[in-house]
Formats: structure tokens, C-alpha cells, sequence
């Protein structure tokens, strides 16, 4: 399969750190992005120009690992940042900052507040308060210090209400906060979890529902949620054969404009038909998880849904337990849904999966970015596979195939160095801006590159 | 995240903390000459005497210090085991004691000197463990272990001595010392004037809010991470350290035999306890009067050997003996001497009523319970007010006077993620943690209240707090990370329940919090379903009589020892420095980061 998208590079975000970067954050509404460095500090740029805004520094005594914006934030930005020095940050600044009236910070017209839920976090409005205002002579007021963590912070992400922070580290261990926003920055610490048999590498919250993902270097990935009062692990997902560097969710359903995958040689009523039978389908089993491991491949887990869960194992009659406290189950059970087609040779950092789209974007040790684009498999072209390879699969009856195709490759994009972090970000440097989307891409060396994709 | 290091990068990482320097008084001194160059060439004789024991047990199920455990701690663990038992029992003969009309003594011209006297103490959540696991009550749990460690079929069924333990006592009968003294030293604080916590004349009383201390978990968490929380510290002995001491300081001045030559071994719900064993500040150091012999010997410690209620199993069974099969009835008399000390006798066979075992104590001891009932009496009309915190592990309690003002407030706090929110809120108020980092200042007014899901208090500073009782494990010490869990139970039972189930499924949580409310059941249950008539008299007495009576036979023991009874009920604790976040790499060592990067979780 030839590659069918080019990824163009369209700017440095200047100056670049010099000092190796780690992982870059796009605002959740602004066109900005945070960068963390080596150097303890944290970059914020404009997306706009891709020029330094500012630098956040004096918080960190060692490397910026990883940094989460809050979200639902309305006049104010939240940033959490995790360090080796085995502390979180939580920072603020009035989007007005300095600028009052100019756009160039400001929500552009073209942006919408990401639908939700949780009507609560939206009311957050501190941000009018010209008393305060005057207090602050820096732009980002550092507001809190999470300590807790025994070793290096690894990485941080706020739950879809913004209410939680999951942190995680090199000490094995995934702490849950809960923002209390309380006007004071009080956080309270609501679970720790230790069950990883080694160093936590990546956390990421499900985009709606209070369920968080954790990939470790104990090659598995886990699934938690609050059961009662505490936090528990619900899935164990072992299937890479190395450590899991990185997760990232499917996109809801409201979120952006993507219907679902695509198909060839389809007529657009069929293929409506197609992805509103995918929708239906996935509307049972939730948000898909996305993840990429040391052992060179991207996959993806889909959870089965909760009817079609065996009850043999689990049910009352074996476990000696009465029933009436035996409740409908909490685990879940998650099944391997692709293996992406291999397109790396070196360990695989970093992936992201685009709510906008629905491509994945992946990256790592070999500096090359890869995208991919999930497919419909039709009926022929079943049909042709199964007369190929003389394969009966029983399930493919009227379960809807999809299959993973690697559209687009960059090699070398930062030249020698190893890719760090990969992200999607919306495009902002032409106006009017469309739901264009980039990719933003962080490296070894400092650089942090932003790139076009065109069919 | 290549692995191509440049200069930076090896500040970058936290050096591992995986080198103990706690000062612990069994370790081998380490000889650091050898470590200066890793790859200098070392003859085997030289590596042989710095070759500690590996580090055997993982506490990764302890949840309260999974996070702080180390490398020495491990082996410290690992040297008090089932098997160290059986080796101590077999190394050492029983001393011959005589049985003669005003008690027990030393049948000197049987002492060999090798000899050495066994005594036991086990807590209530043990029995309660093992009552859960057999299906029994916790006083036949009880009579269980009194067999096992005492009894003709049990320890000494074999061995080569046939050794057994000669007392086995229950570690409630110091831990009502230990509650009385509790509710002495929060009402002591809160006279020491009505001062600021922060400003408190008299030195030798804890800041408050006091905070318990009888979870060693929580001390090593607490002298490790948090030293400004030490001064909060109650400054009383545990139930099980208390133990140690009444025994040792009582036995060997009553039968004429040094303390060394008692050997205590408590039977907990805990790992962690071994650790409170191994403190340098529970030994005859701390109680032993300047008698000649005292500076030269080694410290003996007030506890010997700490087994959990999991290894009491693997005790049983690696002398091919089985709990099922032991008599559940109280042993012979000649199995049970009385003990040498008369007027202490009564200390030791001090029951609980079954009042004081109950939901409202909790499962960890009821202190705060304890301290709260004391007040409560002490103040006739006052009422408790309970409120629920953010989780079960949470919960506060405000003693309000007939006209509804607070008079006392305390709180429970079990669990890690707990004591993170309570050690949050004690820890000093500084202006900014960080140099060049502004703290955002908010005016006072502008102060909302917490908008916290379900927490009740999280505006309260915590320092307002008289007394807080803190566990580290959820649940409190029923859940003690050395308890029988319901998949060892499984295993033990094996399927003559019937069950097809295969043992190694790793049971639900949900499994799992069923059976922990069947061991809080056994616990509370304890004593219910017979009376003596000693307890019934005991329920009689009001809480006053009851804490006059303990008063009095402290001071008996005190007098008895010509010890002053601060040496023998109070201890101390001390910051342990902890490499975390210190600049300890050295400049050459490169290899080391390569090897962390590589190693220790995968490096980035």
C-alpha cells in the first residue's frame, strides 16, 4: 500500500530549546502549546506564529517530563507539569495576560468549547477579578507543588471533567488528585495505585468517563476506576512484549466531525450505512485505547461489551461468596482489536489519535512519524482475502471489519534525533482557520517541528 | 530519549533509593571502602563479609510502605520468619523452671546457660485472621494459638528440644495501658495552656494534634518522608512494644535471668511490625538502669521475632503440624503456668469486655475510641458528633457540649491516600516552596469553599485536631498487610470446601472486601458468646475505675522494676535521611545512569 497523505513540514516552533524536549501539549482552545524541557523549564508557543511566548522556569530542579493543560478552563489556563525531581506543578495564568483586547492569546472566533457534561467546571470565572489581577506581577503564578511521588514523575492527565489529576512515576506508583477547586489550590490525594511491577510510563484519562489507562514498563497496560470509595485496577491488558510508552483514547463520538472510517469503491450511502453501523457498534463497547511499546508495534484494545462478558469464572456459584453481594462485576474484560502495521524499526515513543479525523499519528527511537487511517474491510474484498490465504474466520459474518492502513511516513523528521512525543493540534496560522489540523512533533535535540498533511 | 548521555543528563534522574542508611541496630556495618570503585577487582574473601542475606520477602501487598521499603528493611524482614522460629527454638533449650507454691522460678541446677525462656504475645486481629480462615470464633482462634505455640501437639511435638513457648499472652492487656496513657497525654496537651498548638512550653508532650503511633507503617512512612510530623507523634510505646518490655523487664527480674536469655516472639497483622522490632529505641537500652553489665552488652530487644498471622500458617505446617487438628479448648495447666509475678499475673489476664471491641473502637485498636469516651464521660451531657470524611478511612468526630460548642475534635485517617491529605494539611505554612516561583496570593474574602465531592471538613486546617488516630493500612489493622487473605484461606482449606475453584485465581475486590468484613466481624464478635464472670464485673466498672485500676497496676510495675514508668511506657522517634533528591552521583559515573536508563524502569 503506497502512502496516500504527505506530511510537509510547516514550521520550527523558535527558538527551540537547547536542551532535549520531551513532550508537547496543544492547548485544549487556545492556539498554544506547551513544550517541556531538560532544562526544568516549560515553553509555551504560539501556534499562531510558532514564536516563544514564554518561558515557565523556577519550579522544577530537574527535567520537565511531561505537562497536561486543564480542561474547561474559561479566562484562565491551568498547566500541570511532572518532573524528574519526583514533583507535579500546577501553574496559572489569566488569558488576558498582558494583552487585554488582543486576540493573538485570546480565543479566535473560529473556537468552541469542547461539549461536555460536567456544567459545574464551567462556571469557574475567577478570572475578573481585578484585585487579584494586580497581585500578579508574573504571567504564569505558580499555585501549588504536588509532592508525594518517591521518583521521577513520568506523566500527568486530567480526567475529561478536569476535576482529577492522575500522576504517575518511576516508583511504580499512579496517585489520583482531586482539584478542589476551592480558590486556595488545595488538592487532596484520592487513591494511590501500586499494582504495575514497574516504572509507570504513561497515564491517560477515557474522554468521558472517569476510567483512567496506565502503560507500564511492566510491559502491561491497566484500566481503573472508582469502585465504592477507592480506585481499583478493573483490567490487566498484557499483549506487548515490551515496556508501553504510550496511550491515548478514541475520540468521542460529539467530538469534531469524523463519522467513522473510510472505505474505497463504496457509494456514500453505503458507506453511511457502513459507519452508522460502526457507530452502533462502538456505542456498545466504548472508546477504543490506543498504544505504542518498546516492542515496535501500535495497537489498539477495544473493550467487549459487558453483556457479551463470561460469567462462568466470575459467577457466584463458584466463588463460595453469596450472590447478593456479588455485584454485576467491575472488571472488564479488554480484547486486542489491531496490530497497526508495522512501520517502525526502533521503540515507539509516543502516538496519537486524532478526534478530528480519527488518523493515528505515531513516533519514536527511529525519528520517523507514521500515520495510519482505519478502513472498512467490504464484503469483496473480504472475500478476496478469505480465497487468498484459504482462511475460514467464523467471526467475520456480520461483524463489521475495519482494517488499519499506513497512509503517510516522514523519515528523519528531526534529522539524526530520536522523536520524543507526537500530538495533533489545530491548525492557526491562516485565517480564516478551518478544522485543519497539524501535527506537532518533539525531539531529542530540542526541536519542536509542526507539520502539514495533504492527500 | 536516546540513551547518548550528555553531561546533564546525569543529574537528571533521582539517585536510586534503594540503599537503606537507617541506622538499624542488627545490620552488618557495611564497609564502604570497597564501594568507591566499582570496578576495582575484589578477592572473594574480601566481597564474603558485605554479602547481606537477599532480601526475601516483597511488601508489595503492604500498601502502606510499598513506596518506602528498603533493600536493609527487606532483610531485616527476612531475618524474622517462620523459619527463624523453628532455628531459635532448636538452638536453644527451654531454661528447666520449677513449679513451686508462690509460682514459678529457675531450676538453676538444670540451667545449662545455653538455655533460654520462650514467651509470645499475639494481637487480637491474628485471632480474628485466623477465626475467619477456620471458621471458628475468635476465642477458639485463641486456644488455636495457645496450642500451636504451647501445647503437647503442637511447636513442641517436634523440634529437637521439643521446645515451646512458656507464656503466650494477648497483646489487649498493654493495649489498655496503652489507651488509658493515650487519653492522659491528649488531655495533658490540651491543659499544657491554651497556647497555640505550634507554641507549647512543656517539651516532652507531643505537638498537637497528636497523632497515633502504633502503626509502624506509619512511623517509617512519617520519619522517612514527613519529619516535621514527628513531633505530633504520641510518644507511647505499642500494644506490642509495650509487650516486649513488661515481659522482658518483669521475667528476667522475677526469675534472675538476663533479657537476652528471653526470647519474645509477637505474633501481628503486620509486616511492618517486624520494623517497630528492629528499632534501636525498643531495646533494654531505653529501661535498663545503670547496672554494670549494661554498657558493655549488646541491646536486647524488647521483641525478639515478629511473625505474621500468614506465617503462623507456614509455622504450622513446616513442623508437619495442623491448626485444623489442634485442640480448640483452653490448655492444661501444665501447659500454662502461671506467670513468676503475682500482683502482675493480673495484668496479663486482663480482659476486654466485649464492649471495647466494637464497631464504634474500630479495628486497629480503639484508641481514638478510647480517648473520645474519656472526654465524653469527663464532660456529662456532651454529645459526638460524627462526621463521615471522603471515604470510609476517613472519618471525624467533634464532641460538643449540652449548649452545642465543640469541646474536642478528633479524627480516624487509614490508608496512604489519606494520610497524604492529613500530612498535607500539617505540614508548615511557607511562603514559597520553590525560589523564583511566586505563590498566587488570594485574598481571604476571596475564599470559596471546597467544592469537594463528598468530603466533609477539607476546609479545616487539621490542626485543630486534639487527637487523630492513623493506620496505614485501608481498613485499619484487621486489613494488616500480614493477615490471611481469602485466597491463602482457599488454599489452606483446599477443596474439602467443596468449592471446584482453582486457588490461584486472584480473587475480585469485591471477594476480597467480603472476607475483611468477616475478619472485622470475628474481631468485633470477640468474647461474645461467653461471659465470665470476670467480664461481667469488669462491664460493671465505670471507665473512671477502670483507668484508676490501670494507673495502679502501672505504678506496681513501675515500683516492682524501680523504674521510672516514663522509661517504660514512652519511646522516641527520629528523621531518617533518605537519599531522595540529593545530588549524591558522582561526577564519574556515567556506567551508573547507562545502567539506570537501561535498568530501572526502562530508564525515561
Amino acid at each position: 500500500m503506497s502512502p496516500k497523505v504527505t506530511i510537509t513540514h510547516l514550521s520550527d516552533l523558535t527558538p527551540p530549546s537547547q536542551e532535549r524536549t520531551w513532550l508537547t501539549a496543544p492547548h485544549p482552545t487556545l492556539p498554544l502549546v506547551a513544550t517541556c524541557s531538560s532544562d526544568k523549564t516549560i515553553r509555551v508557543y504560539s501556534l499562531t506564529n510558532f514564536t516563544l511566548l514564554s518561558t515557565i522556569t523556577g519550579g522544577h530542579k530537574r527535567s520537565v517530563r511531561t505537562a497536561a493543560w486543564k480542561p474547561h478552563m474559561t479566562g484562565e489556563s491551568v498547566l500541570a507539569t511532572g518532573s524528574f525531581d519526583a514533583t507535579v506543578g500546577i501553574w496559572r495564568r489569566w488569558d488576558s495576560y498582558g494583552q487585554e483586547g488582543d486576540a493573538g492569546m485570546g480565543m479566535s472566533s473560529g473556537d468552541k468549547q469542547i461539549p461536555t457534561d460536567i456544567s459545574t467546571a464551567a462556571s469557574n470565572g475567577t478570572g475578573t477579578d481585578t484585585a487579584d489581577r494586580e497581585e500578579d506581577e508574573e504571567e504564569w503564578r505558580f499555585a501549588v507543588l504536588l509532592d508525594g511521588h518517591d521518583s521521577e514523575v513520568k506523566s500527568v492527565s486530567w480526567s475529561a471533567s478536569g476535576m482529577l489529576l492522575a500522576t504517575c512515576s518511576r516508583d511504580k506508583s499512579i496517585w489520583i488528585w482531586e482539584d478542589l477547586d476551592d480558590g486556595d489550590n488545595n488538592f487532596e490525594t484520592v487513591a494511590v495505585m501500586q499494582e504495575h511491577g514497574g516504572d509507570v510510563k504513561c497515564v491517560s484519562w477515557h474522554p468521558s468517563e472517569e476510567c483512567l489507562a496506565s502503560g507500564s514498563y511492566d510491559d502491561t497496560i491497566r484500566l481503573w476506576r472508582e469502585d465504592l470509595d477507592d480506585w481499583g485496577q478493573v483490567a490487566c491488558i498484557k499483549g506487548h512484549g515490551g515496556t508501553v510508552w504510550f496511550l491515548d483514547w478514541e475520540g468521542e463520538e460529539t467530538e469534531g466531525n469524523w463519522s467513522g472510517p473510510v472505505a474505497d469503491s463504496v457509494s456514500e450511502s453505503a458507506l453511511s450505512a457502513l459507519q452508522a453501523q460502526w457507530r452502533s457498534q462502538r456505542a456498545l463497547s466504548g472508546p477504543r485505547l490506543l498504544s505504542c511499546s518498546d516492542d515496535r508495534t501500535v495497537r489498539v484494545w477495544r473493550r467487549q461489551p459487558k453483556e457479551s462478558q463470561q460469567t462462568g469464572p466470575l459467577s457466584s456459584a463458584t466463588t463460595g461468596i453469596p450472590s447478593i453481594i456479588r455485584p454485576t462485576g467491575t472488571d472488564e474484560v479488554w480484547e486486542e482489536d489491531a496490530v497497526l502495521p508495522r512501520a517502525h524499526e526502533l521503540p515507539v515513543y509516543a502516538v496519537a489519535w486524532s478526534k478530528r479525523t480519527g488518523l493515528v499519528a505515531s513516533t519514536g527511537a527511529d525519528g520517523r512519524i507514521a500515520l495510519y487511517e482505519e478502513r472498512f474491510v467490504t464484503r469483496e474484498q473480504e472475500q478476496e482475502q478469505q480465497a487468498d490465504s484459504d482462511a475460514m474466520d467464523t467471526t467475520s459474518g456480520d461483524v463489521l471489519r475495519t482494517e488499519w492502513v499506513l497512509v503517510g511516513v516522514q523519515d528523519g523528521a528531526h534529522g539524526i534525533y530520536e522523536i520524543n512525543h507526537v500530538a495533533w493540534a489545530k491548525r492557526a496560522d491562516r485565517r480564516p482557520g478551518g478544522e485543519e489540523e497539524v501535527l506537532v512533533s518533539t525531539a531529542d535535540d530540542g526541536s519542536v517541528k509542526v507539520w502539514t498533511l495533504t492527500r | 530519549m536516546s540513551a547518548i548521555l550528555s553531561a546533564d543528563d546525569l543529574n537528571d534522574f533521582i539517585s536510586p533509593g534503594v540503599a537503606c542508611i537507617k541506622p538499624v541496630e542488627t545490620l552488618p556495618p557495611k564497609d564502604t571502602k570497597n564501594q568507591e570503585d566499582a570496578y576495582e577487582v575484589t578477592t572473594e574473601d574480601k566481597v564474603q563479609p558485605e554479602d547481606l542475606p537477599p532480601a526475601q520477602i516483597s511488601l508489595t501487598d503492604c500498601l502502606a510502605c510499598s513506596g518506602c521499603v528498603t533493600s536493609a528493611e527487606a532483610v531485616l524482614i527476612s531475618l524474622q520468619s517462620h523459619a527463624e522460629v523453628l532455628n531459635t527454638l532448636d538452638a536453644h533449650p527451654e531454661i528447666p523452671l520449677t513449679h513451686e507454691p508462690h509460682g514459678v522460678g529457675v531450676n538453676n541446677t538444670e540451667d545449662s546457660k545455653e538455655g533460654k525462656i520462650f514467651v509470645a504475645s499475639v494481637s487480637p486481629q491474628v485471632r480474628a485472621s485466623l477465626a475467619t480462615t477456620y471458621g471458628i470464633s475468635e476465642k477458639e482462634a485463641g486456644y488455636m494459638i495457645d496450642q500451636l505455640l504451647s501445647g503437647p501437639q503442637g511447636l513442641r511435638g517436634g523440634g529437637k528440644h521439643g521446645n515451646g513457648f512458656t507464656w503466650v499472652v494477648d497483646t489487649n492487656a498493654m493495649r489498655e495501658a496503652v489507651l488509658v496513657l493515650t487519653a492522659d497525654e491528649v488531655s495533658d496537651s490540651l491543659n499544657s495552656g491554651e497556647s497555640s498548638a505550634m507554641s507549647q512550653s512543656d517539651d516532652s508532650l507531643p505537638k498537637r494534634p497528636i497523632l497515633s503511633s502504633a502503626c509502624p507503617g506509619w512511623i517509617c512512612y512519617a520519619e522517612k518522608t514527613h519529619p516535621f510530623i514527628l513531633p505530633h507523634l504520641s510518644r507511647l510505646k505499642s500494644p506490642q512494644a509495650l509487650s516486649g518490655t513488661f515481659l522482658k523487664t518483669v521475667l528476667s527480674k522475677s526469675l534472675g535471668v538476663h533479657p537476652s536469655r528471653i526470647w519474645h516472639l509477637a505474633v501481628m497483622p503486620c509486616f511492618d511490625k517486624k520494623l517497630e522490632a528492629s528499632r534501636e529505641e525498643l531495646t533494654d537500652m531505653s529501661w535498663r538502669q545503670g547496672d554494670s553489665s549494661g554498657s558493655e552488652s549488646q541491646p536486647v530487644r524488647d521483641v525478639d521475632c515478629v511473625i505474621t498471622a500468614r506465617e503462623l500458617l507456614s509455622l504450622a505446617s513446616s513442623r508437619g503440624s495442623s491448626l485444623r487438628d489442634l485442640p480448640l479448648q483452653p490448655l492444661h495447666s501444665s501447659f500454662n503456668p502461671p506467670f513468676p509475678e503475682k500482683t502482675l499475673d493480673s495484668f496479663l489476664s486482663l480482659k476486654r469486655s466485649r464492649a471495647e471491641q466494637s464497631l464504634a473502637t474500630g479495628t486497629s485498636g480503639g484508641y481514638l475510641h478510647h480517648v473520645l469516651m474519656t472526654f465524653q464521660a469527663r464532660n456529662p451531657g456532651s454529645e459526638l458528633v460524627v462526621n463521615r470524611g471522603r471515604n470510609v478511612d476517613v472519618v471525624e468526630y467533634v464532641l460538643m457540649s449540652p449548649e452545642g460548642q465543640p469541646i474536642l475534635k478528633a479524627a480516624r485517617y487509614y490508608g496512604f491516600r489519606n494520610i497524604q491529605n492529613l500530612v498535607r494539611k500539617l505540614k508548615p505554612a511557607r511562603v514559597s516552596r520553590l525560589p523564583g516561583a511566586k505563590p498566587a496570593v488570594r485574598p481571604a474574602a476571596g475564599r470559596r469553599q471546597p467544592m469537594s465531592r463528598n468530603a466533609v471538613s477539607t476546609g479545616s486546617s487539621g490542626s485543630d485536631y486534639a487527637y487523630v488516630e492513623v493506620m496505614a493500612c485501608p481498613g485499619g489493622c484487621t486489613n494488616g498487610g500480614g493477615q490471611i487473605r481469602v485466597e491463602d484461606a482457599r488454599e489452606t482449606l483446599g477443596p474439602s470446601q467443596g468449592e471446584s475453584l482453582d486457588a490461584s485465581m486472584k480473587p475480585s475486590p469485591h471477594e476480597q472486601r467480603a472476607w475483611l468484613a468477616r475478619v472485622d466481624e470475628a474481631y468485633f464478635s470477640m468474647d461474645s458468646e461467653s461471659e465470665s464472670e470476670l467480664e461481667t464485673q469488669s462491664q460493671l466498672l465505670s471507665l473512671a475505675d477502670k483507668e484508676a485500676k490501670i494507673h495502679e497496676r502501672l505504678r506496681s510495675w513501675s515500683e516492682y522494676m524501680n523504674i521510672p514508668l516514663s522509661k517504660l511506657v514512652y519511646t522516641t522517634y527520629r528523621k531518617v535521611e533518605s537519599d531522595v533528591g540529593k545530588d549524591q552521583t558522582p561526577a564519574n559515573d556515567t556506567s551508573r545512569v547507562v545502567e539506570l536508563a537501561g535498568k530501572i524502569g526502562g530508564g525515561w
